[in-house]
């Protein structure tokens, strides 16, 4: 008991957040291993109780203010609760034999855990750092949750009856009860972080507001209801007193441009994602490739929409999966290879899809389109040269004919077999071209002096 | 209907409400020692509260309001018997465990019962209680109990999740009923006690507002209105025979007597698919077949015939342009192609898909795109679906009307539903693309019927000035002119207008 008992009143008294969560983590520490068995075995579902009341209130060396300690204590009985669940689960799936509701067991006994915490900080039992507490739970009640969810689709029907009084057959396809669960407790620590009045910015919750905010992201993405963060946003727009994200730590500035920068991704809005991503890339750790790629496998769909810009090499090189995702497709857009183009999209569909990006990076297929026309008109050479004229004044046709470009098309699309490309629909690209041309500078110079005549 | 016993659900509850004291000597109660006025609560009964508010200690199902109501009530049935100081309050069952056990009893109870007739029974009773007065429903608890299909959100879905074992409605009334007669016997009970825990009753009356916004009207709640929590929400067996029913929203648990049986509604089908091919008369038919939706689902069928009633439904309220009502027979149907109940589920994705390209619903495209597989791609219809799709993401007018004038089942009346906007994008393009077409030309690519129909479209876009007449070596053409910058900007204002985001009502 003292093994957990002595750090945590040490960094009680140095009010070190970071250090408490730590002892409050599900996952025991590298160094030791062992700890949550320990921990777990030091006692029993009666003694647990009032052993850890007489360590944190009544014991010498314990200087924590009574209705404190008594907070702290009912936490780790909780917390001790959950451990036990954590470790069934643990030797179940060592075994080979999880129970059916085994996640859900730990989920519950989690969700009591970070329920408790919730609202001790809530009503300012414990100091203000202990937000560090409470959303490290909440990030751990998200994971359990999910593994619950997991078990709990896998045990029974994904369709109930409908019960009410409702006009139709079906209720709902809920298969996500536990994660929508967490979800409202993590919408209620957002309101308290957002929401904390205390004037002394140094000891204010508010400091937590975009920690959860990004937990929320991640559940409601996970949820598929994206459209719930946007409230998210919204709440914390209309906040005036909120310290500018500046000031917040890196970690949380990086993770919320990041998905303020997907949501706008989403809307279409390309130069205020690309802006947003852009920052978190900026922000984003050097050493957290993975966030990296993250942002990147969003940030390049963007650029090429955007600004019809493809990564270089270099950077497609530092990222293994990225090369493998986006690699084949900048380069046949490169090439103006549509039929490559095609088929890497093809190829990718269920991670781009997954990722939510298949219906932007169709869009690239513009790009690989104005490649292909620009190298007709580079293969269709350059004027005769009139009397008197020198090399030196040497000029490319102007004219590209539809039957020139229309025969480009036609090797490029399906391989080869694209001769069923009908003559109008090559002019329905062209016209598409000039279209966007009136709108895309790069495009304007290349498309200039080019008409259609039917 | 034959005669039968009355259910057993009543007198169960009835014994429960009336006696929440389990494991009670009952020598012991009543003492004839009169308490001082001014006492306070003893210890233990404090602790005993503290403990029921707890979240610990809570029980998934029980609100608060409920576990409170019930706290009440055995408190307050031991004071009355001056029995608060001996009874041994720490091994005590908590309120939230009283009311979670004596439902579990009312749905023991109700299983026990014969299916339908039981459940008939309570229906009766429900129903003679809400003719005694609409007042014994506030009706701020009864609208929210009520979520109105049309638009579920997330948060509804959650709200209805939460409840688990309890219907909403069920639970909204329980409690008012409890709170309402509890707290009116508190108040005489406090009078002639002298006021004593005015503290107590404070917060009581602030937790009170809190919980119930409706405080009013309540006074005519009926001592039996316990029997309301007893009722059970298994399926009606319906006894009506009559084929033709107008749609009523339920407020209340359906009557047998109104329900029609499967082997009915299948005649009603038959006739209303008769009665639409000859009359076609739009609102009664959607009328007729809400009331048949609602047939279905309170007697629990959900089988091929389901699936048919919903098809059947969402195509004439597609053929009509009717999205609200397709859009919900759309979300079932997702549901029952989920359970493999047969229909056509290659079809109805295909609406699906060229809905959202409708909506331009980008975050709901990818997530059907996510769920297609490869065999839901093999099939034509959704095949033809996903090449719109593909068409219009690339801008390929030519591929998009061909696919328009190709559109298999009911595909045609939803593209219907956005062809003349891609038909002014298209009409923008183009116009900035060449400087003068025939009318031959726009006619064929922008998929008109006829060179007529195509003339009336650029009149209404209000293009009429640009056609021009010239006679050639082979009559008479028709031509648009397009140099210049009027006619783009025309049409490229038509089109910016009709991108603007589309909002109608039941979105999926």
């Amino acid at each position: 008991m003292e093994a957990i008992i002595e750090p945590f009143r040490h960094a009680h008294a140095s009010g070190d957040g970071y250090a408490v969560s730590a002892l409050l983590s599900p996952i025991p520490p590298p160094y030791d291993p062992g700890r949550l068995y320990a921990f777990y075995r030091a006692s029993n579902e009666q003694r647990i109780d009032p052993e850890l009341r007489y360590a944190l209130k009544y014991s010498k060396g314990s200087r924590i203010p009574p209705d404190e300690s008594g907070a702290w204590a009912d936490m780790f009985v909780l917390y001790w609760r959950a451990v036990g669940e954590i470790l069934k689960v643990e030797e179940g799936s060592n075994q080979g034999r999880l129970g059916d509701r085994q996640w859900v067991a730990v989920y519950d006994t989690w969700k009591a855990l970070t329920d408790s915490i919730q609202r001790y900080v809530s009503n300012g039992t414990l100091p203000f750092w202990a937000v560090v507490c409470m959303y490290h739970a909440a990030s751990n009640l998200r994971k359990f949750a999910i593994k619950a969810d997991e078990q709990l689709a896998n045990t029974k029907g994904s369709v109930t009856f409908n019960s009410g009084f409702q006009d139709d057959v079906v209720d709902s396809l809920a298969k996500t009860e536990k994660l929508e669960e967490a979800a409202r407790l993590f919408n209620r620590m957002f309101a308290l972080c957002l929401g904390d009045r205390n004037p002394d910015l140094r000891e204010s919750r508010k400091w937590g507001t975009y920690y959860m905010a990004n937990l929320q992201f991640k559940t409601y993405f996970k949820l598929k209801t994206i459209n719930l963060c946007k409230n998210v946003v919204r709440s914390i727009e209309a906040q005036p007193d909120l310290p500018p994200l500046t000031l917040f730590p890196k970690a949380h500035q990086a993770t919320y441009k990041y998905y303020t920068g997907i949501l706008a991704f989403l809307q279409e809005n390309y130069t205020m994602a690309e802006t947003l991503l852009t920052e978190a890339w900026r922000i984003c750790n050097i050493k957290a490739a993975k966030n990296q790629e993250l942002i990147l496998t969003y940030l390049i769909p963007c650029r090429l929409v955007a600004k019809h810009e493809v990564p270089n090499q270099q950077l497609l090189a530092r990222f293994p999966g990225l090369q493998e995702r986006f690699g084949p497709l900048v380069a046949c857009i490169k090439q103006g290879n549509l039929a490559g183009f095609d088929s890497a999209l093809t190829a990718g569909e269920e991670e781009f899809v997954k990722r939510r990006i298949y219906l932007t990076l169709e869009r690239g297929r513009d790009i690989a389109l104005r490649n292909l026309l620009r190298r007709v008109f580079l293969a269709g050479g350059y004027e005769e040269l009139k009397e008197g004229q020198t090399e030196a004044d040497m000029v490319r046709k102007s004219r590209i004919s539809l039957a020139e470009f229309g025969a480009a098309l036609r090797m490029g699309v399906g391989g080869g077999s694209g001769q069923n490309l009908e003559d109008d629909e090559v002019e329905c690209m062209i016209a598409n071209m000039i279209y966007k041309a009136s709108h895309s500078p790069t495009l304007a110079a290349l498309m200039r002096c080019y008409h259609l005549q039917p | 209907m034959p005669a039968q016993q009355p259910p057993v659900s009543f007198c169960l509850s009835h014994g429960l409400a009336a006696h929440p004291v389990h494991g009670l000597p009952q020598q012991a109660a009543a003492p004839p020692v009169t308490k001082p006025k001014k006492a306070a609560w003893p210890p233990a009964v404090r602790e005993y509260v503290q403990r029921a508010f707890e979240p610990q200690n809570a029980i998934e199902g029980v609100t608060p309001a409920d576990m409170e109501a019930k706290l009440k009530q055995t408190i307050q049935y031991f004071a009355e018997l001056n029995y608060l100081d001996q009874l041994d309050w720490p091994s005590y069952p908590l309120p939230q465990k009283l009311v979670q056990d004596e439902r579990d009893a009312a749905a023991a109870a109700a299983v026990a019962a014969p299916n339908g007739y039981g459940y008939a029974h309570a229906m009766h009773a429900a129903h003679a209680m809400s003719s005694v007065g609409s007042a014994n429903y506030p009706s701020s608890s009864f609208s929210s109990s009520q979520p109105s299909k049309k638009r579920k959100s997330a948060d509804m879905e959650a709200f209805n999740a939460d409840d688990g074992n309890a219907p909403p409605w069920r639970k909204a009334n329980h409690s008012d009923a409890h709170t309402s007669t509890k707290q009116e016997k508190r108040h005489k009970k406090n009078e002639s006690a002298g006021g004593n825990s005015k503290f107590y009753q404070a917060d009581l009356e602030k937790r009170k507002q809190r919980f119930q916004t409706a405080t009013s009207a309540t006074q005519s709640t009926p001592p039996w209105s316990d029997s309301e929590s007893s009722m059970p929400t298994g399926p009606v067996v319906g006894t009506n025979m009559a084929l033709e029913k107008s749609y009523f929203r339920l407020t209340a648990p359906p009557k047998p007597e109104t329900v029609r049986p499967q082997h009915v509604l299948e005649k009603t089908l038959d006739l209303l698919k008769k009665k639409w091919r000859e009359e076609s008369n739009y609102n009664y038919i959607c009328n007729q077949f809400k009331s048949l939706r609602q047939d279905l689902t309170v007697q629990h069928i959900k089988n091929a015939f389901t699936v048919s009633v919903y098809e059947i439904h969402a195509r004439i309220a597609l053929e009509k342009g009717d999205l609200g009502e397709y859009n919900q027979c759309q979300t079932q149907l997702r549901a029952l192609y989920a359970q493999k109940l047969g229909g056509h589920p290659g079809e109805f994705t295909a609406y699906r898909i060229l809905y959202f390209v409708y909506t331009c619903n980008k975050t709901d495209m990818n997530d059907l795109l996510a769920e297609l597989t490869p065999a839901d791609k093999a099939r034509p219809e959704v095949k033809h679906a996903l090449d719109v799709r593909s068409a219009l993401a690339l801008g390929n007018y030519h591929r998009f009307f061909r696919l328009y004038l190709t559109a298999p089942h009911m595909g045609g009346y939803l593209m219907d539903m956005f062809i003349k906007r891609e038909r002014l994008h298209a009409l923008a393009n183009i116009s900035k693309a060449y400087i003068s077409v025939t009318l031959r030309f726009l006619t064929d690519e922008l998929g008109f019927d006829s060179d007529g129909e195509c003339l009336e479209f650029l009149a209404a876009c209000g293009a009429q000035d640009f056609i021009e007449e010239k006679a050639t070596e082979k009559g008479k053409q028709v031509r648009v002119n397009l140099r210049g910058t009027a006619a783009a900007s025309v049409f490229e204002g038509l089109r910016a207008a009709a991108f603007k985001t589309v909002d109608i009502k039941g979105q999926i």
